[in-house]
């Protein structure tokens, strides 16, 4: 499997900003006592994936890139922390499926109205889905998914969507399907859980998060004023 | 080897609505009573705080307060010489888990039902000749009439703290509610939830296409209330945060809110959470139960003995309790015969989305579960069916119940599905979207119906529960002709676009996509213990001392959502228990 | 589900066996234990978790903490070897039947005014209606030389009034009396409500000494006990005699909720009183005048409601109040009838000393369940999602909104407050699962 060495070399900016984050966070939580010093952090630490290997993790970067691009309507899924989003719901139970009925015998070949009934869960979708979509792209292109011209990326991803890709390990429709909703999720769930930074996936729609009080709007058919807010606080 | 514990008068399985209630009604007439839920103990306050709970991610698309699938779910096939495969993922369908069961996360759209609908073979064939009902279709009538049921109704919406507007009280009209709906003894507890914008846009347009919009009844407060057990509710603020959570304002009726505290209050009331049930425990000869069995906790085996079993869980758990018991002959769609499993039914819904220019601000994140302007022109028998030739019909509303951009969020037909284009399509359309649906009956048939999967098995061993099921050539008439309809009510709204979902001729149940959690039958009520499995009182014909309560014992589906009607029968019942069987302990109606 | 685990009727009764039957006097056990409620004996002498009446919970105080004692019929470790004459001079003069005095955590100085007979039903109902329980009572832990009795019995002469029992003036009004009977006496209100001296005693014990009397208490265990004087701003001038029936007997009214110390009293001992009492304790506390009669009365002011009605959040604090309080406390400041407390107008709001206010935002409160009215409402902590500035800034926008006008707090307040408080750390999102009480 190729390695990016952009990627690599950024890893290991990464591993050694981390070695010493713990000791910031002891640190900032220890003098967490005054107004100035109970600011929001403003500075962003870097994410490690704990999930995605490194080719792997430039996939998921590259295409949710293109999924929900950054621009002139504002930051895309990368600026947003999707690829946090999944790599962080991918070590839940529900990254490996322990939310879903999981008993065999499974059905290959079911029809599509009685849903997922594949043995794979989650995280085997990526696994599995991102190694069989490198190959295919290896083999017609010679270059990673990553490495394409975003036409290029655009052009794969919706043959992926189509399910008109023979990715022979799953239907490239699954894997297409699975990074569809998890980017959408990332991009538009709170915060807490890495992904829809700086609230940029509420604001781009006028969702205003946690507000949870509308008793003052429920009837005039007005543009709601308030700037979303999320279930730390942040507000949008 | 099981505990044997020392008996109670009563155990009650499953503690949602029906089971709060009967526990309430039981305790009240002295009797000692076990709770056995199977799910975690939840409440207000920890499972719905404030601000934690406004997540979407965790509560409405990975289901924190559903059904834990991993451990039991059922398997769905379309037709008798089907293979089922199990219903693995949350989607169709999002039955609850823990205490409070669905009544917890449910919406709180809360009606009670149209008279007719009780008896509704014999009205159809009275109005439209014994002919009318298709071959097939095996809908049948309650053996209740609304005039029995309407002081359980009105005890229910007291309970719930249900605000509506009232069309008669008493043979007299006294506002502008449904002019279709039923004679009240007495007006809603409180009065109607505003009207969001786009509930008011579908009122004005539904108006000027001719018909009659009313205001939905909620079990969402409109104001402060204290209902008969002393207990209290706050005002919905129209959060949005309804369908898949617990509400933080106190507003939206749930057994936890309403009915709980007041049980706490009892000495004779008990509450075992992580408790599943097995089975009811028979007698040699199969007439009596003496208890249950159930997994607790730590995975022991603990036997409960007690003289009246309420079976009380989710509409398909009881069916798959009775079966596991083997109280009631179960149903064989070949022969007709037997009565556990028959007529399994559910709701045949259509929706359509009016997209709007930007200065129509419908803002849909306002919403409350059960508020919203509905219409009834074409719900029930309140039309002619005779020249249209189905049976059934569907109230069409605007229930904005707020909609988040997870999975709330929809786009104009031809929109992009990614990239940039989406991305703009989902920042026009977000907030000017308005969504109506026509939430339609399903009626039953002898091919649609429940029994024990021959394959898989849940967490503890047990077969599933299979589910046979699919549309027929009258749901797919009904609801195409209903939804044209309501495409009036659309189309005098000028919207920019609109997106008609409805179900195609031929196209299968799919149980990828959420229509409702409204399951109805498979141990239905009824006046005949050959075609019914439980008595007029929903007693078991079999097993004298088993009451079977909830949707489980609709022999049909209707157009109203369930609950109303769920809760008006548990009191209906727990009544008959109280004055009649404890008095005198055996079957209430005679075979 | 039980019932609160202080139920000691008639079953308690029966369970003590034979040497109860034979001297129990039904009506006269039934009147001792429904003046040990009056007087909330359980809420002190009780442990949490522990027997009724054993003793044992830890009382802060500012030189030590003091454990309370076995008060069960116990021979060896209660009060079971107790003579109706040494229980009335532990009682009601403050000195144990070893000799040595009280410390005044045990309100003797209110119980002076308890009558004889209401002592002999104490005493009967504390002898023969409690069960005995064998518990050891714990020393405290005073530091010598403070833990030296002689000076309480100093403090004794000085500050507790002579025993005399009460007796009816025969005014006009019966029900005055008994509420200031029930107040002064075994209610020992004053003993949270009223100011302390620099000996720390009560600055008036009864309506008769003066202005201090119910005026409010320096913060105790980070809660502020409020006048219960007729103060506009920060008394109960607009509470009326039935709503304060009603919040003692549920714990709520239509615009308020107990919280803090006062949810123990009304759980434990005021719910469990007749409206006739309930009521006599209302009128007594109605019939108290305003410490500071020229403060101005409270109006509702419509600045602010109207500013957020329309979008404006550019008060100081207002965008802070909008995100996190108005789902419940409302943009106008008037809550929710019977469920979320108003804060327009609400004297716990505008009080000089702004410690319970802090402390609720930090802590977040449970109401509790009462019989006749069950239901609880939570609010969540706060102490996570905003900072020391932030609290300041929302407390003093309540504080000055809607009419209320108390001085503002600064942030070096909130800091001092949350040390003390065990609270969910900033920047953490709790489990509430983790901070709910258990089921």
């Amino acid at each position: 499997m190729p390695d990016d060495k952009t990627f690599s070399g950024r890893r290991d900016f990464l591993r050694k900003t981390l070695a010493v984050i713990p000791a910031i966070t002891v640190a900032g939580y220890g003098v967490a006592t005054t107004a100035a010093s109970q600011a929001a952090p403003t500075l962003q630490s870097p994410y490690r994936p704990r999930f995605f290997t490194s080719a792997e993790w430039a996939f998921v970067n590259a295409a949710v890139a293109r999924l929900i691009p950054s621009d002139a309507n504002g930051p895309g899924a990368v600026e947003a922390g999707v690829p946090e989003f999944i790599d962080r719901q991918l070590e839940t139970a529900y990254g490996h499926g322990n939310l879903w009925y999981m008993q065999a015998p499974f059905a290959a070949d079911a029809a599509p109205e009685f849903g997922h009934q594949l043995k794979l869960v989650p995280r085997d979708i990526y696994r599995i889905g991102i190694a069989a979509l490198e190959r295919w792209c290896q083999s017609q292109h010679g270059k990673v998914f990553a490495e394409l011209e975003p036409a290029g990326q655009d052009d794969l991803l919706r043959q992926l969507e189509g399910g008109h890709l023979d990715l022979q390990d799953l239907p490239s429709a699954l894997l297409f399907g699975q990074l569809w909703q998890n980017t959408r999720e990332g991009f538009f769930a709170d915060p807490i859980h890495g992904g829809n930074r700086g609230l940029v996936g509420w604001k781009l729609v006028g969702f205003p998060g946690a507000r949870a009080d509308f008793m003052d709007w429920v009837d005039r058919g007005e543009k709601y004023p308030f700037p979303p807010v999320s279930i730390s606080g942040e507000r949008g | 080897m099981a505990t044997t514990l020392k008996p109670v008068n009563a155990v009650v399985v499953g503690f949602g609505w029906a089971g709060s209630i009967l526990a309430k009604e039981l305790t009240e007439a002295g009797l000692q009573v076990v709770a056995l839920e199977r799910g975690p103990h939840q409440d207000t306050y920890p499972d719905g705080a404030y601000p934690n709970t406004l997540d979407e991610l965790t509560y409405n698309s990975r289901g924190k307060l559903f059904q834990d699938l991993s451990k039991s779910t059922v398997s769905i096939r379309h037709g008798i010489d089907g293979t089922a495969l199990p219903y693995r993922q949350l989607s169709a369908f999002l039955p609850g888990n823990g205490v409070g069961g669905a009544g917890l996360h449910w919406s709180g759209v809360h009606f009670r039902i149209m008279p007719e609908e009780l008896r509704l073979r014999s009205h159809y064939e009275e109005r439209y000749g014994k002919g009318f009902i298709p071959e097939g279709m095996t809908i049948q009538d309650y053996g209740v009439s609304y005039e029995e049921l309407e002081p359980h109704f009105d005890f229910a919406e007291k309970v719930f703290g249900t605000s509506g507007t009232a069309y008669k009280v008493k043979g007299q009209v006294v506002g502008d509610g449904n002019p279709f709906a039923p004679d009240r003894s007495d007006n809603f507890p409180l009065p109607a939830l505003k009207d969001v914008y786009s509930a008011q846009l579908f009122r004005k347009a539904a108006e000027e296409v001719g018909m009659r919009p009313y205001a939905m009844p909620a079990a969402n407060a409109s104001g402060p209330w204290t209902n008969p057990y002393g207990v209290q509710m706050g005002p919905c603020n129209f959060c949005g945060f309804c369908s898949g959570y617990a509400c933080y304002m106190y507003s939206k009726a749930s057994p936890n809110l309403n009915i709980l505290p007041a049980l706490k209050q009892s000495e004779l009331f008990e509450l075992r959470v992580n408790s599943n049930v097995l089975r009811v425990n028979l007698d040699s000869d199969g007439k009596r139960a003496t208890g249950v069995t159930y997994v607790d906790a730590q995975g022991r085996e603990i036997v409960q003995p007690a003289d009246l079993v309420i079976v009380s869980a989710f509409q398909f758990h009881n069916v798959h309790l009775m079966l596991l018991s083997g109280i009631g002959t179960p149903y064989d769609p070949r022969t007709g015969e037997g009565v556990v499993g028959k007529n399994f039914a559910y709701q045949n819904m259509a929706t359509i989305k009016a997209f709007f220019d930007r200065d129509v601000h419908t803002n849909p994140f306002i919403g409350t579960g059960g508020g919203g302007v509905a219409v009834d022109d074409f719900n029930a028998d309140n039309f002619d069916h005779g020249p249209l030739g189905f049976v059934g019909g569907s109230p069409f509303w605007v229930n904005q119940a707020g909609s988040k951009p997870i999975r709330g969020l929809t786009l104009p037909p031809g929109s992009p599905s990614w990239g940039s284009g989406w991305k703009q399509a989902a920042k026009d359309a977000y907030t000017h979207t308005l969504s109506m649906d026509a939430h339609g009956s399903n009626m039953s048939y002898r091919d649609n119906y429940l029994d024990l999967d021959p394959t898989y098995k849940d967490a503890y061993g047990q077969p599933l529960l299979r589910m046979t099921f699919d549309w027929k050539e009258n749901e797919y008439k009904m609801t195409r002709y209903v939804t044209e309809q309501m495409r009036k009510i659309a189309e005098a709204m000028n919207p920019k676009a609109i997106a008609v979902h409805v179900k195609n001729f031929g196209e299968h149940f799919n149980t990828r996509a959420y229509q409702t959690t409204h399951l109805l039958g498979g141990a239905i009520m009824g006046s005949d213990p050959k075609t019914s499995a439980v008595n007029r009182y929903l007693q078991s014909w079999d097993v004298h001392n088993v009451f079977v309560i909830g949707a489980s014992a609709f022999p049909q589906g209707t157009g109203y959502n369930p609950t109303g009607l769920v809760a008006a029968l548990a009191y209906w019942s727990a009544k008959a228990i109280r004055e009649q069987y404890l008095k005198n302990p055996g079957p209430l109606v005679q075979a | 589900m039980k019932l609160i685990p202080y139920l000691f009727g008639l079953s308690a009764l029966l369970a003590l066996g034979a040497s109860a039957a034979e001297t129990a006097d039904p009506e006269l056990l039934k009147k001792g234990e429904y003046l040990a409620r009056a007087g909330d004996c359980v809420a002190c002498h009780t442990a949490k978790g522990g027997q009724p009446f054993a003793g044992g919970l830890p009382m802060e105080t500012p030189i030590g903490t003091l454990f309370s004692t076995n008060i069960t019929p116990d021979r060896e470790t209660g009060i079971g070897a107790y003579s109706f004459e040494d229980f009335d001079l532990a009682v009601r003069h403050g000195i144990a039947k070893q000799g040595y005095t009280l410390y005044p955590a045990m309100p003797y100085p209110s119980y002076a005014r308890v009558t004889e007979p209401d002592m002999r039903a104490l005493y009967a109902y504390f002898m023969q209606g409690v069960a005995p329980v064998k518990q050891a009572n714990k020393d405290s832990a005073i530091p010598w030389p403070l833990s030296m009795r002689l000076p309480l019995t100093f403090w004794r002469w000085a500050f507790a009034p002579a025993v005399e029992d009460f007796a009816l003036a025969g005014g006009q009004d019966p029900l005055l009396e008994r509420g200031a009977y029930l107040v002064d006496g075994l209610g020992h209100c004053g003993a949270c409500h009223t100011p302390r001296g620099i000996g720390m005693q009560e600055k008036a014990l009864s309506a008769g000494d003066g202005p201090d009397f119910l005026a409010g208490s320096a913060p105790l265990e980070g809660w502020i006990a409020k006048s219960l004087r007729g103060d506009h701003r920060t008394g109960i001038s607009n509470w009326s005699e039935a709503e304060l029936v009603q919040f003692l007997r549920t714990g709520r009214t239509d615009r308020t909720a107990v919280f803090g110390g006062m949810s123990e009293v009304v759980v434990h001992s005021m719910q469990y009183m007749t409206d006739a009492d309930l009521t006599a304790i209302a009128r007594y506390l109605k019939s108290l005048p305003a410490s500071n009669p020229g403060a101005p009365a409270y109006a509702y002011d419509d600045q602010v409601s109207k500013a957020l009605y329309h979008g404006d959040d550019s008060k100081t604090g207002a965008a802070l109040y909008v995100d996190n309080c108005a789902a419940c406390h409302r943009t106008d400041g008037q809550g929710y009838a019977r469920v979320f407390p108003a804060l327009a107008g609400n004297p716990v709001v505008s009080g000089d000393d702004a410690t319970s206010l802090i402390h609720i935002v930090l802590k977040g409160d449970t109401l509790p369940a009462t019989h006749q009215a069950p239901s609880t409402f939570t609010m969540p902590p706060f102490s996570w999602r905003l900072n020391d500035q932030q609290v300041a800034d929302v407390v003093n926008f309540i504080r000055s909104s809607w009419g209320n006008q108390a001085s503002p707090v600064n942030a070096e307040q909130v800091k001092h407050l949350r040390a003390e408080l065990d609270v969910p750390a900033l920047g953490q999102i709790p489990d509430p699962h983790a901070l709910a009480p258990q089921h």
